[in-house]
C-alpha cells in the first residue's frame, strides 16, 4: 500500500464520515458547514487523482458557491438556526432503504466493472488544466458551445415565466382601457 | 521573440465544417436573431417580425438540408454525424416545425393560443388587464427555435456527450412552453412542472446511462463503443447497465410504455400548437437518436437489446390502444394515439435492417403531418372558454360544419391504418420489415392492436357524423391563412404518402441505404 492509497482512503473516510454527518446532524447549520467538509474532502480526492481542474472547480462551484446559496436560503428564509427536532421526514426508513439499495447497486457495479482496472497517471497527468482545455476547446468544442446556448434558452424561460411586465408612468392609463385604471398587484 | 512565442502558444484550432452544421446554425442564429427582435422592436410589431422571421429561416434550413443531400461524413471534431438517414430526420423536423409555426404564427387576439403574460398570478386583476390589452409573450419564437435547434442536433449526435447536451437544449424550452397557454392556465402549469421534474429524472438517468458506457468503453464516441462492444469478452455489468439508464432517457422522450405517464397529461395542458410540434417534431427527433444509439453504438450486441424492446413495443402498442378508448378529451386521445403509434415505429426499430430504417423514417414522417394536421382542427373548434377539448362537445360537429368535420375524420382514418392514406403505407411499411428481421409475433399484437385502436378512432368519427349537435356546442372558428394553411398541407401529405407513396418511400430507401455514419 503505496502512500498515496492510504491518504485515498483516509480521504474517502472523511467524505463518508462528514456527509453520514450531513444527515443526521440536528442542526441545519452545522449540515450546510459538514456539507463544506465533504465537498472539500471530494475535492482533495480529485487532486490526488491528479485532476487538477475538477478539483478547483469542485471547491469554487460546490462549496463556493453552493453552500453559500443554502446558507444565504436558511438566513432568508428565518428558518429556525439551533437546535430543531422537526427535521426528520416520517419516510426516514424508506429514504434510508433507498439510498442503501443505491449505494450498494454503485458499489457492486463500479467493483465488478474496475477491480482488476488499473490507470496510469501519465506524464503530464491526464488531468491537468491544459489538457482538459486543449479537450474541450478542441474535441468537444460543438457541444460546449451548444451548452452556451442551454443556458441562454434557460435564461429567457426564466424571464418570461418570472417578469412581471413594467410600464412606463403614465402609459398604463391611455393603452389599456381597463376599469380600473391603475390595478393593484402590478408592480 | 515575439513570434516564436505566438508560435508556442498558437492553439491547432479545431476543424468546424460549417457547410455541414448549416441547418443548425441557421436554426440556432434564429433562436438568437428572435431574442435580440425582443429586445429591440416595439412590443405591437414583434409578432409581425417574427413570423415571417421564422417561416423564411426554417424554409431556408430546410434549403441548406437538402443541399447537403449525399453526405456521409463526421463532421465537428467527431461530434456530429452527417449522413443520409440523420439528414432526411433533419429535413423532416424542419419541415414539421415549419408547418407547427404556421400555428404558433396564429395571432388573432381572440384565438392565440399563447399567455398574455406568463408571470401574471392566473385569475387575478394583473392576468385580466393583460389580456384586455391584447398582449402575447412574443418569446415563444425565440424558444420555440432553440428546441428545435436541439432536436435537430439530438439525431445528429454521434458521441453521447453532445446527444446530452442536444437532449438538454431542446427539452428546456419544451418545458417552459408547455406551461404557456392562454386558457386554463392552471393545468397548462400543472403539466409544464409535470413534464420537468420526470424529464429531469430521464435526464439524470440518461447521464449516468453514459458514465456506466464510458466506464466499459472508455469512450463515449459511438463508433468505439461499437468497437468495444464487438472486442468485450467476459465482463459486460457495466455495458449492459449503462444500456439500460440510456434506453430509459430516450424511450422517455418518445413516450414508449412503461415511460409514457407524462404524455397525456403534457398534452393536454400544453398549449395545442406546442402539443403539434411535440406530437410530431420531438417524437422524431428522439427516434433519430434512438436509432442512431442502437445502430451505431450497440449494433453489435442486438441479441442483448432486442428482447426489451420487442417487450417495449408490445407494452406500448396494446397498453397505448387500450387506454386510448376510455379517454374523453381529444388531446388525451391523440396523446394515447401517439403512444400506440411510438410502438408501431418500435416494431420497425426492432427490424435492424437497412429496410427497418427506410420504413421508421417514411412512418416518421407520414405519422408527423398527420398529428400537425389533426391538432391545427383541435385548435379550431372552440366555444367561449377556448378550445372545446371535451368529447362530448364535437358531437354533432359533422352536421354543422362537414368540412372540418370530414378531414378531422380523414386524419383520425390515417391514425387508423385505413388503405389510401399515408398511415396504412407507414404500417404497411413498418410491419413488412419487422416481418423480414424476424418478428412476426410482435406484427401480430401490432395489427391487433391496430384493430383495438382503430375502434376509438371510428368512434370519435360516429361522435361527429351520427349523433345531434348539442344546442350550445362549440363552434368552428373560420381558418385564418395560417392555420388554414397547416391543415391543408397536412391533409396534401397524408394523402399523397397514400395514394402515391412511392416517391417518398424511394428517398427513405435512398437515405437509409448508406445507414449511419460512423
Amino acid at each position: 500500500m503505496t502512500p498515496a492509497d492510504v491518504v485515498f482512503l483516509f480521504l474517502g473516510a472523511v467524505t463518508l464520515g462528514s456527509a453520514v454527518l450531513v444527515v443526521t446532524t440536528r442542526q441545519l447549520v452545522h449540515a450546510a458547514l459538514w456539507l463544506v467538509v465533504t465537498f472539500g474532502a471530494l475535492a482533495a480526492s480529485y487532486l490526488l487523482l491528479t485532476a487538477e481542474f475538477v478539483a478547483w472547480v469542485q471547491v469554487l462551484i460546490y462549496v463556493g458557491a453552493v453552500v453559500v446559496l443554502l446558507l444565504f436560503g436558511i438566513m432568508l428564509t428565518r428558518a429556525p438556526i439551533g437546535r430543531s427536532e422537526g427535521l426528520d421526514s416520517a419516510n426516514r426508513p424508506v429514504a434510508i432503504a433507498v439510498a442503501a439499495a443505491t449505494a450498494a447497486l454503485l458499489v457492486t457495479v463500479v467493483v465488478a466493472g474496475f477491480r482488476e482496472a488499473y490507470v496510469e497517471l501519465g506524464d503530464p497527468p491526464a488531468g491537468t488544466s491544459g489538457q482538459m482545455g486543449a479537450s474541450i476547446f478542441r474535441t468537444w468544442v460543438l457541444p460546449f458551445e451548444v451548452l452556451s446556448l442551454l443556458l441562454l434558452a434557460a435564461l429567457i424561460g426564466a424571464i418570461v415565466l418570472s417578469r412581471r411586465e413594467i410600464q412606463p408612468p403614465g402609459e398604463s392609463s391611455d393603452e389599456r382601457p381597463t376599469e380600473r385604471p391603475t390595478g393593484p398587484g402590478r408592480g | 521573440m515575439n513570434s516564436q512565442l505566438l508560435a508556442q502558444s498558437a492553439v491547432q484550432a479545431p476543424h468546424i465544417e460549417y457547410g455541414q452544421l448549416a441547418p443548425m446554425l441557421i436554426v440556432f442564429g434564429l433562436a438568437i436573431a428572435g431574442v435580440l427582435v425582443e429586445a429591440f422592436v416595439p412590443r405591437r410589431a414583434r409578432s409581425a417580425v417574427h413570423a415571417p422571421l421564422t417561416l423564411v429561416g426554417l424554409a431556408a434550413a430546410f434549403v441548406a438540408t437538402v443541399l447537403q443531400a449525399g453526405t456521409h461524413h463526421v463532421a465537428a471534431e467527431g461530434a456530429v454525424g452527417v449522413d443520409g438517414p440523420t439528414l432526411f430526420i433533419q429535413g423532416t423536423i424542419i419541415a414539421l416545425a415549419f408547418v407547427s409555426s404556421l400555428l404558433i404564427a396564429e395571432r388573432r387576439p381572440d384565438t392565440s393560443a399563447f399567455v398574455s403574460d406568463a408571470a401574471s398570478v392566473p385569475g387575478t386583476q394583473e392576468e385580466r388587464e393583460s389580456l384586455v390589452a391584447g398582449d402575447v409573450q412574443t418569446e415563444v419564437y425565440p424558444l420555440t427555435m432553440f428546441a428545435v435547434g436541439g432536436m435537430l442536433l439530438f439525431p445528429a449526435a454521434n458521441d453521447l456527450l453532445t446527444m446530452f447536451v442536444a437532449l438538454e437544449v431542446l427539452s428546456l424550452p419544451l418545458y417552459v412552453l408547455c406551461g404557456l397557454a392562454r386558457r386554463r392556465r392552471l393545468l397548462s402549469q400543472e403539466a409544464a412542472v409535470k413534464y420537468f421534474l420526470l424529464g429531469a429524472f430521464s435526464s439524470a438517468f440518461f447521464l449516468y446511462g453514459i458514465a456506466m458506457v464510458y466506464g466499459f468503453a472508455g469512450s463515449i464516441r459511438l463508433s468505439e463503443i461499437a468497437l468495444a462492444v464487438s472486442h468485450s469478452g467476459g465482463n459486460e455489468t457495466l455495458l449492459l447497465l449503462g444500456l439500460a439508464l440510456l434506453g430509459m432517457g430516450l424511450l422517455f422522450k418518445l413516450g414508449a410504455v412503461p415511460f409514457h405517464s407524462w404524455k397525456p397529461d403534457v398534452y393536454q395542458g400544453a398549449p395545442t400548437p406546442i402539443t403539434a410540434l411535440m406530437g410530431s417534431c420531438t417524437v422524431v427527433a428522439a427516434f433519430g437518436a434512438l436509432l442512431r444509439v442502437l445502430y451505431v453504438g450497440f449494433g453489435g450486441m442486438q441479441w442483448d437489446w432486442r428482447p426489451f424492446m420487442w417487450g417495449i413495443a408490445i407494452l406500448t402498442m396494446v397498453i397505448g390502444a387500450i387506454v386510448a378508448i376510455t379517454q374523453a378529451d381529444v388531446k388525451r386521445m391523440l396523446a394515447y394515439s401517439s403512444i400506440a403509434h411510438a410502438g408501431f415505429v418500435l416494431t420497425g426499430v426492432i427490424a435492424s435492417s437497412s429496410q427497418g430504417l427506410s420504413s421508421t423514417l417514411f412512418y416518421l414522417v407520414a405519422y408527423g403531418f398527420t398529428t400537425v394536421g389533426a391538432f391545427a382542427i383541435v385548435t379550431l373548434v372552440r366555444d367561449a372558454a377556448g378550445e372545446a377539448n371535451h368529447l362530448s362537445r364535437w358531437a354533432g360537429l359533422g352536421r354543422r360544419s362537414p368540412l372540418v368535420a370530414g378531414i378531422f375524420a380523414f386524419f383520425l382514418l390515417a391514425f387508423a391504418g385505413i388503405p389510401l392514406t399515408s398511415g396504412f403505407t407507414g404500417k404497411f411499411a413498418v410491419f413488412a420489415a419487422a416481418v423480414a428481421g424476424g418478428a412476426t409475433p410482435l406484427v401480430i399484437v401490432g395489427v391487433l392492436s391496430s384493430a383495438v385502436a382503430a375502434f376509438f378512432y371510428v368512434r370519435v368519427i360516429v361522435v361527429m357524423f351520427f349523433s345531434d349537435p348539442n344546442p350550445d356546442g362549440p363552434t368552428v372558428a373560420a381558418p385564418s391563412l395560417l392555420t388554414g394553411a397547416a391543415v391543408a398541407v397536412g391533409v396534401a401529405v397524408t394523402l399523397v404518402l397514400g395514394v402515391l407513396p412511392q416517391p417518398a418511400l424511394d428517398l427513405a430507401a435512398n437515405a437509409a441505404a448508406g445507414l449511419f455514419v460512423r
